[in-house]
């Protein structure tokens, strides 16, 4: 392979890894609001907090594959948290959506604050573990592991998501109760546990992207904003509710990003913004949504 | 009186031994009136930035400009804990002499969460409840902008030891107030482009934060190279933006143009970021730049990942002894947010902010006042010999420090950081190469 060759590749892998951890953070945020009609301004910072207990297990244990199982998980547990304690109750105020816009604010602020305190204020690093340290060759051209395995990564939890949602009992029960909840409770299922486990499901999903993400990031208290803005915009053009839909708006705008830093450098930081305008303009659902 | 040859010998020896003594001090050495005194340094032992109170009674007052909450929190600290050390270390010695009675020094902070809006707040609230005497600070030009016109406004001293802005004290933007401290963009790529001219590397990446900073540092490199290394290639460059997430487009095609040397202005979290994600990529192309120096960085890529990186600054410590051994005994007993690498010795930044401090009240002393236009006088045109006994004159008509710079490439092993590569050997750059002229429309310059 020519190395002009190489290069375009690369970048087009780089554009696959990067979209794919996008997905991983939007997808989560996507599936919240697709379930449950919320549009959690905090899912960035759930991403973070989780990239915090990373450096902490990490720190404590020294395993990476441990800290990919707990850091998610506590995440999601506080997730959990949120939506019994919380959440519930700001939608049973009868103030709508505003409710619960501002009180995820709110708590986007106080998970930022609580961080601070918890962690302090410099940046922190994570190393990829050993096993996917070094470079692997394809076809002459010389790939980071860590980034292959972020895309495999999303892969397996968008197939086991992909499973749970359309392949299972619970699946079905989930979809049901989005579409009419008053019918699912008279069936006999508890539908405020739904919720709760769809809510969990969805910062489980940041809490992955948060470890994946911290190899590559400096975690600092500033990542939620770093990470948070694109996200929204891979939902925004993806469609809200619709996972497919961030699937693939997380691919485009990766390799736009790859793309565009390789061909027209000065505009590519505008590109992801400049076609989330294009989107809204002809289609103000997003590209494979049906919810203004 | 007859003086025996032994006695008038013995005289002689004497008198030599003395003039050797007082020579080993760098400040008396090179016949200074006044600089930076190591040996004066209190006992800090039992110094914790964190429990740090002011004195009572009638003091200077200090006013630190810094982000102290959101996301730049962690400079904030950088800055309260060198503050901290000055202040507790001239008032374990009494405090200063100043119109006509010794003064301890009190630091109030003023938080400007990174925004105009706040920082012009903050400086109000400084000037006129809190009667500061000094206004310190801060990060990014375009907040320093708003404290100068403010100090003018209002008549405070402003000393600025953080933004490199060569246009802030030029043109309508000069106020006799502020003191510029901190080394303009100009050195900076001066001093990078002055380095590589006595070596081998010839092809060079720019890879800058897209900001007025990081254009303005890359054209200052590129005018250095023209000038001293005619021969040079910029094989590439590329801006982008601030807080960005993935390096690797960029590294590839770094990677792609056979680039020697990545220049970057990158400061954290991007400088940290450019630097892992390089290492992950298999790209050891050495980086050079100013903001590297992030321990937290360099550890985590370890020896072999920070080996041959090249860090500028305006003055690097490479002794261990006297001020930094004291600083280094009380980091000991820090507790969180101190404990950390970053503040395990006084590195280019927190040495830079200790030194202008020392400096500052240095000159406050030596004009026996508080008062803005005594303080004003006494610093234009002085000498003070520095941190490493390096010259620093406040230049008077732009009030900017002409000074010599230092390169240094990390090493591993070294003296300071087992698990990472760092500084070793300087290579001094003389001011003449790398002092931003005076302003010519500047009628105070002419």
């Amino acid at each position: 392979m020519s190395p002009e060759l190489q290069m375009y590749l690369a970048q087009g892998i780089h554009g696959l890894a990067y979209g794919m951890l996008l997905f991983l953070v939007a997808s989560g945020l996507t599936l919240i609001f697709g379930m449950m009609g919320i549009l959690n301004i905090a899912h960035a910072s759930f991403f973070m907090l989780s990239a915090y207990l990373c450096v902490t297990v990490l720190n404590a244990t020294g395993s990476y594959w441990l800290s990919l199982f707990l850091a998610p998980l506590g995440v999601a547990l506080l997730g959990v948290l949120v939506e019994r304690f919380m959440l519930r109750r700001a939608q049973a105020s009868g103030l709508g959506h505003i409710a619960e816009l501002l009180l995820t604010l709110g708590i986007a602020l106080v998970m930022a604050e609580a961080i601070k305190l918890t962690w302090g204020t410099e940046g922190l690093q994570v190393m990829a573990p050993r096993s996917l340290a070094g470079l692997v060759n394809i076809g002459g051209l010389e790939y980071p592991i860590y980034r292959l395995f972020i895309i495999g990564l999303s892969l397996v939890v968008l197939a086991v998501l992909s499973l749970v949602l359309y392949r299972t009992r619970l699946g079905t029960i989930v979809r049901a109760a989005v579409s009419d909840p008053d019918m699912v409770s008279v069936l006999g299922v508890n539908t405020r546990r739904v919720f709760m486990l769809v809510f969990g499901l969805g910062t489980w999903m940041a809490g992955v992207a948060g470890v994946a993400a911290a190899p590559i990031l400096t975690v600092f208290p500033g990542l939620a904003d770093q990470m948070g803005m694109d996200a929204f915009v891979v939902v925004v053009v993806g469609g809200f509710g619709s996972l497919f839909g961030a699937l693939v708006a997380a691919l485009f705008l990766g390799e736009l990003n790859a793309y565009g830093i390789q061909f027209i450098p000065k505009l590519s930081p505008v590109l992801m913004f400049a076609f989330m305008a294009l989107v809204l303009a002809f289609k103000p659902t997003g590209l494979f949504g049906d919810r203004e | 009186m007859k003086i025996s040859k032994r006695l008038l010998l013995l005289g002689l020896i004497a008198a030599a031994l003395v003039m050797a003594s007082l020579g080993a001090h760098p400040a008396l050495a090179a016949g200074a009136a006044a600089g930076f005194d190591p040996k004066a340094v209190s006992d800090m032992t039992g110094f914790d930035p964190t429990k740090y109170e002011n004195p009572s009674g009638e003091v200077v007052k200090i006013g630190v400009l810094a982000p102290f909450s959101g996301d730049a929190a962690s400079v904030g600290q950088l800055y309260w804990a060198t503050s901290a050390w000055v202040a507790a270390d001239i008032n374990k010695r009494g405090g200063i002499m100043v119109d006509g009675k010794k003064k301890k020094i009190a630091l109030i902070k003023g938080d400007t969460m990174g925004k105009p809006a706040t920082t012009k707040q903050a400086v109000e609230k400084l000037c006129l409840q809190d009667k500061v005497d000094v206004l310190w600070g801060t990060s990014g030009s375009h907040l320093t902008a708003i404290i100068q016109a403010e100090a003018a406004k209002y008549n405070k001293l402003h000393l600025n030891s953080h933004s490199l802005s060569d246009n802030l004290m030029e043109g309508k933007s000069f106020t006799p107030y502020t003191f510029q401290y901190i080394w303009p963009t100009y050195s900076v790529g001066n001093t990078l482009a002055k380095y590589y001219a006595s070596r081998k590397e010839r092809k060079f990446y720019i890879l800058d934060q897209d900001y007025v900073f990081g254009h303005e540092l890359a054209e200052s490199f590129k005018a250095g190279l023209k000038q001293y290394v005619p021969d040079a290639q910029i094989v590439g460059e590329d801006y982008h933006p601030l807080f960005n997430k993935d390096f690797a487009p960029y590294l590839t095609k770094v990677k792609a143009s056979g680039a020697e040397v990545i220049f970057t202005g990158d400061w954290m979290p991007d400088s940290s970021n450019l630097i892992k994600q390089s290492r992950q990529m298999g790209i050891n192309t050495p980086i050079a730049g100013i903001f590297l120096d992030d321990i937290n960085a360099l550890i985590a890529v370890g020896p072999e990942g920070s080996k041959g990186m090249v860090f500028a600054s305006q003055m690097l410590i490479n002794y261990q002894d006297g001020i930094q051994a004291k600083w280094h005994e009380a980091w000991k007993t820090w507790p969180a947010p101190y404990n950390t690498a970053l503040y395990e010795w006084l590195g280019s930044t927190t040495g830079s902010y200790v030194e202008s401090l020392y400096w500052l009240l240095d000159v406050m002393q030596r004009a026996g006042a508080t008062a803005p236009d005594k303080v004003i006088k006494a610093w234009e045109g002085d000498e003070w010999l520095g941190l490493i006994g390096e010259k620093l004159t406040m230049r008077a008509c732009d009030h900017r420090v002409v000074r010599d710079t230092y390169v240094t490439e990390f090493v591993s092993p070294n003296k300071w950081y087992q698990d990472c590569a760092y500084l070793d050997q300087l290579v001094t750059i003389p001011a003449e190469f790398v002092t931003l002229a005076p302003p010519k429309d500047s009628e105070r310059c002419k």
